[in-house]
């Protein structure tokens, strides 16, 4: 492996306070890292080229996770079937000479959540560690901020009007993030493979007016779903919430090494977070059964406290079809649609989103009793996790 | 990589290679069929696609010009009397319904849903309406539907408003004011096929719809690459109409979006958000004229209706039209699109090229008379004039380039790659792909990439459209 090529790029000044004084290769406090980034404004970063300066780091390469069909046990493990997947793993903080070996095998479902705020300055390294398990393929990967304003070729990750990195090397994304909203990111390359095995992820940005505090319906907010100036889209609690799925066809022949089913495609593992329900309500990160390692380690469990306004920061990366989305007994406020706020809004039971749509829902609890109520997709046949039933797309929101 | 990529590598060069030595003038309108009075025949006929396959089709083919798919795309002006004679040279009846528009039809014999052309050239129809209203619209057969739809009896009518003159880009709006003023505009006509319905139909064998299972997808009758191909390309007889959307930073994109076949799909825009302006022929407006002053979050420049919506994907329904207002500048990404500022360079005129030497070149100065953060003629955003680029990209052999890529990251400069990668970006712009985000449907049968996908090119200021 050319581990000379892998090269983890947080810029720092030389000579602090002078713009033009930028190292590459400068230092970083890693011992701080608490959220899977490195950010100048919690001190991370000595001599930031930015005050705001965020700098992430991202392996991309293959893995395991395994199904939520755990009753039907379909492959006698005890934990579901377990599928062959790529993906990305966060490796922010790693030295760039154990990046690889951390990458490798590392995949996670969904890719890491990438949560930023407006004015952030993102430097995000994508090490492309390979596939282990099919050293046939030499794909090269990127990141595609789906939704991205004003994007440019080069950081858009689109691989046909852009650079992909191949194996055993860094290609890092600059990102000014000049604008809050629910987006989304995936690799690009080969899209409709890439994105059916895994790489797909929750990536959503806060606004500028969080940490004010706006009073709206007699009730004090201090964080919101967008500068909305009047706190209509303040809320106490978000949940992003990512509609994909698996086609265990198309899984089961890639690590065959037979050829893709593209025509056939169909999501028979239909999923929230990277998990069908009950998985979606469990809290605990879940191993898989190739290593053990904890390749899902996002839940989609949504939890609140009575009274709490409940932001939903919904997203499809399904490859396949629209789904509609119901929270039974709590109205849906639908706030925002493609990362910017609606200019007007409105209440429903239902909402729908392709793949690449994502909407901003909010939840108000008051006068909700506690209890648990659900989250489903009410294309019921998508309730399932193949062979077995009540499953699929569904989470819980539980009310304290 | 495997085989099929390998093939389909070398379609999308070929595309692309035509794109820029073959495509000629006049990009910025929708080509189809002008004036008042059309006769349309319904007919059989055969379209190529990009995997190989050839799948019969039943269309509409403008008077005695070769069968087409999509049918040919209407474009009539308001308040024009428009008259649409059918003749039908298929083995069932067949009829054209308009919605939107009050129709009046006469001849043929009566069907279910308005009156039918008969097999064998032997009946005509004449539908009538006036197009009252601006905006992007559809026409089908209203008969058989579900199969004569999915065989290729599907098209776009276009109702210019009062005024428009294709001469006079002053005058070029959607709806007849400046909340839909735009400076180029695409078609996409969305559809999917499934070839073992064409197959049967196309033999006179039954055709049972209920086992529908598309495995290729279309904007304007071309599967990708060949929707950037050029429009009227020889070797697509039958497929007139390319989808080759381009801009020059700043300038208005109208998208007239249709749902042509029975599948929803979501349309992607990379590069930007669009302001949905109309639904089915009506802007989204709480009242006449009412509209938004963009500023803050603003897409694009200028006004749009009150109730129009920012996204960067469309939901795309059966049936239903839209139309979307796209812009691209770069605002705020930090850097200096352009590059360095090249100290060498006098553009006192403004015109992106240096006064003496007609290069291409970016100077010190960005021009904001007008105080809305943008060069008055380049539409540069002026507050990342002269920024430098904020990464160190790896090294060439670490990279894989695609096609469209210019080989450096600036607009208007491109810059040398390995061999054998990308060069078909001459002008050195940005491609932004615009697809269906259901990826199964960047396919051809089985082979991707293809289907619902096509790239967006800003062109640098100071070029020329291709
Ligand atoms: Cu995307
Ligand atoms: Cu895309």
């Amino acid at each position: 492996m050319a581990g000379a090529s892998v090269f983890f790029q947080c810029p720092t000044l030389s000579n602090p306070g002078d713009p033009g004084s930028v190292i590459y290769n400068g230092t970083f406090a890693d011992n701080v890292v608490v959220d899977g980034m490195i950010r100048a404004d919690q001190g991370e970063i000595l001599n930031p080229v930015s005050p705001r300066q965020v700098c992430v780091h991202l392996s991309s390469g293959d893995g395991f996770v395994n199904m939520a069909d755990k009753q039907l046990d379909p492959d006698g493990n005890g934990m579901g079937h377990e599928q062959y997947m790529f993906g990305f793993k966060n490796i922010t903080g790693i030295p760039d000479a154990e990046a690889m070996l951390a990458g490798m095998l590392a995949a996670e479902f969904p890719a890491p959540t990438l949560k930023f705020k407006e004015g952030d300055e993102v430097y995000l390294s994508l090490t492309n560690v390979g596939m282990m398990m099919r050293p046939d393929l030499f794909d090269p990967h990127t990141v595609h901020w789906h939704g991205f304003p004003n994007a440019s070729a080069i950081f858009d990750g689109e691989p046909m009007s852009s650079v992909s990195i191949n194996m055993g090397a860094t290609l890092t994304y600059y990102y000014k993030v000049i604008e809050p909203g629910t987006f989304m990111y995936h690799c690009h390359v080969e899209a409709t493979e890439h994105m059916q095995m895994g790489m797909l992820g929750n990536l959503y940005v806060t606004p500028a007016q969080d940490g004010t505090q706006k009073s709206f319906g007699g009730r004090t907010y201090s964080k919101f779903a967008y500068n909305d100036g009047d706190g209509s889209t303040g809320y106490h609690v978000d949940f992003p919430v990512q509609i994909l799925g698996f086609d265990s066809n198309f899984h089961d022949q890639h690590i065959a090494v037979q050829p893709l089913p593209f025509a056939e495609m169909y999501d028979d593992y239909p999923m929230l977070n990277g998990r069908g329900y009950p998985d979606t309500v469990n809290p605990a990160p879940l191993p898989n059964s190739f290593d053990g390692r904890l390749s899902q380690p996002i839940p989609a469990l949504i939890t609140a406290n009575q009274g709490e306004r409940i932001l939903l920061r919904l997203s499809s990366l399904s490859t396949v079809a629209f789904h509609s989305l119901t929270v039974q007994g709590i109205p849906m406020q639908v706030i925002g649609e493609g990362s910017r706020m609606r200019r007007s809004f409105y209440t429903t039971n239902t909402v729908t989103l392709g793949g690449g749509q994502s909407m901003e829902v909010l939840l108000d609890t008051q006068g909700v009793a506690p209890g648990t109520y659900f989250l489903y997709t009410t294309n019921l046949d998508h309730l399932v996790n193949r062979q077995e039933e009540y499953g699929g797309m569904m989470t819980e929101i539980v009310i304290q | 990589m495997d085989l099929y990529r390998y093939r389909i590598s070398g379609a999308l060069l070929l595309a692309a290679s035509l794109l820029f030595f073959a495509a000629t003038g006049a990009v910025a309108a929708i080509d189809g069929v002008t004036g008042t009075s059309f006769s349309f025949t319904a007919r059989e006929g055969v379209i190529a696609n990009p995997d190989g396959s050839v799948i019969p089709i039943w269309g509409y083919a403008n008077g005695d010009q070769a069968v087409q798919y999509p049918g040919p795309t209407l474009i009539v002006n308001q308040g024009a009397t428009v008259t649409v004679t059918l003749t039908n040279q298929l083995a069932e009846p067949v009829s054209i319904l308009f919605p939107g528009q009050k129709v009046t039809a006469t001849g043929g014999a009566s069907g279910l849903l308005t009156r039918e052309a008969l097999p064998g050239g032997a009946s005509q129809v004449t539908y009538t309406f006036t197009a009252s209203h601006p905006g992007t619209f559809t026409y089908y057969s209203g008969s058989h539907s579900d199969l004569q739809v999915e065989m290729g009896l599907v098209g776009a009518l276009i109702v210019r408003p009062a005024g428009y003159d294709p001469q006079n880009k002053a005058t070029w709006t959607a709806y007849g004011d400046a909340r839909s003023a735009y400076d180029t505009e695409t078609l996409f006509l969305m559809t999917e096929m499934d070839p073992e319905l064409h197959y049967r139909a196309g033999a006179g064998l039954p055709a049972d719809t209920t086992g529908f299972f598309p495995t290729i997808w279309f904007y304007n009758g071309r599967a990708a690459p060949d929707t950037m191909a050029p429009a009227g390309a020889g070797w697509l007889p039958n497929q007139p109409y390319n989808c080759l959307p381009q801009a020059h930073p700043g300038e208005r994109v109208l998208m007239r979006i249709i749902g042509g076949g029975r599948d929803s799909h979501p349309h992607h825009t990379h590069g930007n958000n669009f302001e949905l302006i109309a639904r089915d022929g009506r802007l989204l407006e709480s009242a006449p004229g009412a509209s938004a002053l963009l500023v803050a979050d603003a897409p694009v420049f200028g006004t749009v209706p009150d109730l129009a919506v920012s996204n960067f994907t469309q939901a795309v329904i059966p049936g239903a039209t839209y139309d979307t207002i796209f812009t691209w500048t770069g605002q705020g990404l930090g850097w200096d699109p352009y590059g360095a500022i090249d100290s060498a360079c006098t553009d006192a005129d403004h015109d992106g090229k240096d006064d003496v030497h007609g290069r291409m070149c970016h100077d010190a100065s960005c021009t904001d008379t007008n105080g809305d953060g943008f060069d008055d003629a380049s539409k540069e955003y002026c507050a990342d004039h002269g920024k430098p680029f904020p990464v160190r990209l790896p090294g060439q052999q670490d990279l894989t380039f695609g096609q469209f890529y210019s080989g450096g990251p600036f607009l208007g400069s491109a810059a040398s790659l390995p061999p054998g990668q990308g060069g078909f970006n001459p002008a050195a712009g940005y491609f932004f792909m615009w697809h269906s985000h259901n990826e199964k449907e960047l396919t051809n049968n089985d082979i991707f990439p293809g289907g619902m996908l096509t790239m967006f090119l800003v062109l640098p200021f100071g070029t020329d459209m291709p």
